[in-house]
């Protein structure tokens, strides 16, 4: 590509590409290696990675197990104000999180709408990682559904049809067509709601609060240790991306993920793709 | 070629737009970093000026990194002081004083009516700020004092700045923390609070500087003529902050 169109297309592009990769390799280069890896030993980021170890793990566990047949049971369903439903399952997806945490706050905190019924149950939610959970999947679920409900919709109604005529009851059609057919988009669509949930930073502070082992996670750990031990910030981050990038890389690496991508995104026209 | 044209205008466009938004030093309203204790009452001395509140360490340590403030506002001498000796700010003012007290949500859960009770609560969930931050410094002052500070093993929450305190025991979330007087003052529908022995009692004194990297330094010394000036003198009163 020559002239100027040209130019100033690569101009922009190296312009766009320091700008997004500077302040990612800034991290790694501000310290030396060693230092950093000291960093990660410490206490306060051993800590914060166990801590989002396991809440993350519990998290997207319960997003998997409810999200799924909620997205299939919408994508599959046409009933009257589905639209608005769909519309109030993605709203925390574009809410600040400092919304969602008062709104949290505001539903299940001691004075909150379920406040007295969580406290008649025995729940004790407040400061406790069920509370890291629990912000998490608030805002990383609506990434899953949302993508899910695209990949039910794409699988084609007349392969289920057929299943069904065939004789499979609606369990089987689901595990044995659809769930497959939607693998890839489930996938993707998984892999936001798991980076968004490893970023969580506004609704958990605010809704769980921030204690080294037991609800301060490594997003939350960058931010108390950044005026205190700043390589130590600097290595959590460092850890931070590198998980960020492997999710990414996954994503795009694991083969039947993203064969069966092209194949839900293009079923009405699978020849072309191949 | 138009079209590159029209790229060149964009670009030209975009670089003008950045360094439109970066030169926040320019002649102006003064930009403030204030602790977050003073939320409630410095946009009432000065609605033209920009504030950003937070804990007063994370404020010392973003202009020690050359962040575009003008003053600092500090919660304790200890931040305007150390900027002062690096020649990063100009000499510190006193300008207010406050107190501590021991705040609990208004339907008080733990049953504290003293400091003591801290201690007696097995299940107490206490919420405090990091020792960095001036009302943690301040938190374990007063534990000192008292003979308590094991009761900091009872916390659940190490927030970054007194206003997460505040958040979790007006919620209900937490049963007990320790707050400035006119945190209590500002948010009595939702907090008691309870006072401190007067023995344990810290000096919390507030100190304002100007930034010397500031272009603009006659706002600045506007604003701090009016916080020591009896414009700025009623409006703290009114929060109930003690003056010098």
């Amino acid at each position: 590509m020559k002239g100027p169109f040209g130019a100033v297309l690569a101009v922009m592009t190296a312009v766009a590409l320091a700008f997004l990769l500077v302040p990612i390799l800034a991290i790694f280069l501000q310290i030396p290696l060693g230092q950093l890896l000291d960093g990660m030993r410490s206490p306060a980021a051993v800590d914060a990675l166990i801590v989002t170890a396991k809440t993350t793990l519990v998290a997207n566990a319960l997003i998997l197990l409810f999200g799924t047949p909620t997205a299939y049971l919408i994508a599959t369903r046409d009933f009257r104000g589905r639209a608005l439903l769909v519309t109030a399952i993605e709203l925390p997806l574009v809410l600040p999180p400092a919304v969602a945490g008062i709104g949290l706050l505001a539903a299940l905190s001691p004075i909150g709408l379920l406040g007295s019924t969580l406290d008649f149950l025995g729940f004790e939610i407040a400061f406790t990682q069920a509370a890291v959970v629990l912000a998490v999947t608030f805002v990383a679920s609506p990434f899953y559904i949302r993508a899910g409900i695209s990949a039910f919709e794409a699988v084609d109604p007349s392969l289920t049809g057929a299943a069904r005529t065939l004789g499979a009851g609606p369990g089987r059609t689901f595990f044995r067509i659809a769930l497959p057919l939607a693998a890839g988009g489930l996938g993707g669509g998984w892999a936001l709601a798991f980076a968004r949930g490893i970023g969580e930073f506004g609704a958990t502070i605010m809704f769980a609060g921030s204690l080294q082992g037991v609800t301060q996670t490594l997003s939350l750990a960058v931010y108390e240790q950044f005026d205190v031990d700043f390589d130590v910030a600097l290595a959590i981050g460092a850890e931070l991306v590198v998980v960020s990038a492997a999710i990414l890389l996954a994503v795009k690496l694991v083969p039947s993920w993203t064969s069966s991508t092209s194949t839900s995104t293009t079923l009405s026209a699978p020849s072309a793709s191949r | 070629m138009r079209r590159g044209l029209a790229f060149g205008v964009g670009l030209a466009a975009a670089v003008a737009l950045i360094a439109g938004f970066t030169s926040t030093r320019a002649e102006g309203p003064a930009t403030v970093y204030a602790a977050a204790s003073l939320t409630g009452v410095f946009p009432k001395v000065s609605p033209s000026s920009n504030f950003q509140f937070a804990g007063s360490n994370q404020l010392a340590f973003q202009i020690r990194n050359g962040a575009p403030a003008d003053l600092f506002a500090s919660a304790t001498p200890v931040y305007t002081q150390d900027l002062y000796r690096d020649g990063l700010v100009e000499k510190p003012r006193l300008f207010a004083t406050n107190s501590l007290v021991l705040a609990v949500p208004r339907s008080n859960p733990a049953k504290i009516r003293s400091v003591q009770d801290l201690a007696k609560r097995p299940k107490l969930k206490l919420v405090v700020a990091g020792a960095k931050v001036p009302i943690g410094l301040y938190t374990r002052e007063v534990l000192k004092r008292l003979g308590l500070l094991r009761v900091l093993r009872k916390t659940v929450s190490q927030e970054p700045d007194v206003k997460g305190i505040v958040g979790k025991l007006a919620f209900g979330q937490a049963d007990a923390g320790f707050v400035y007087a006119t945190d209590v003052r500002a948010s009595s529908s939702r907090l008691i609070a309870i006072p401190l022995p007067p023995r344990s009692q810290p000096t919390v004194r507030y100190e304002i500087a100007v930034v010397k990297s500031t272009n603009n330094r006659a706002s600045a010394l506007e604003l701090v003529a009016d916080l020591l000036g009896e414009d700025g003198r009623r409006e703290l009163k009114r929060a109930g902050f003690g003056l010098p």
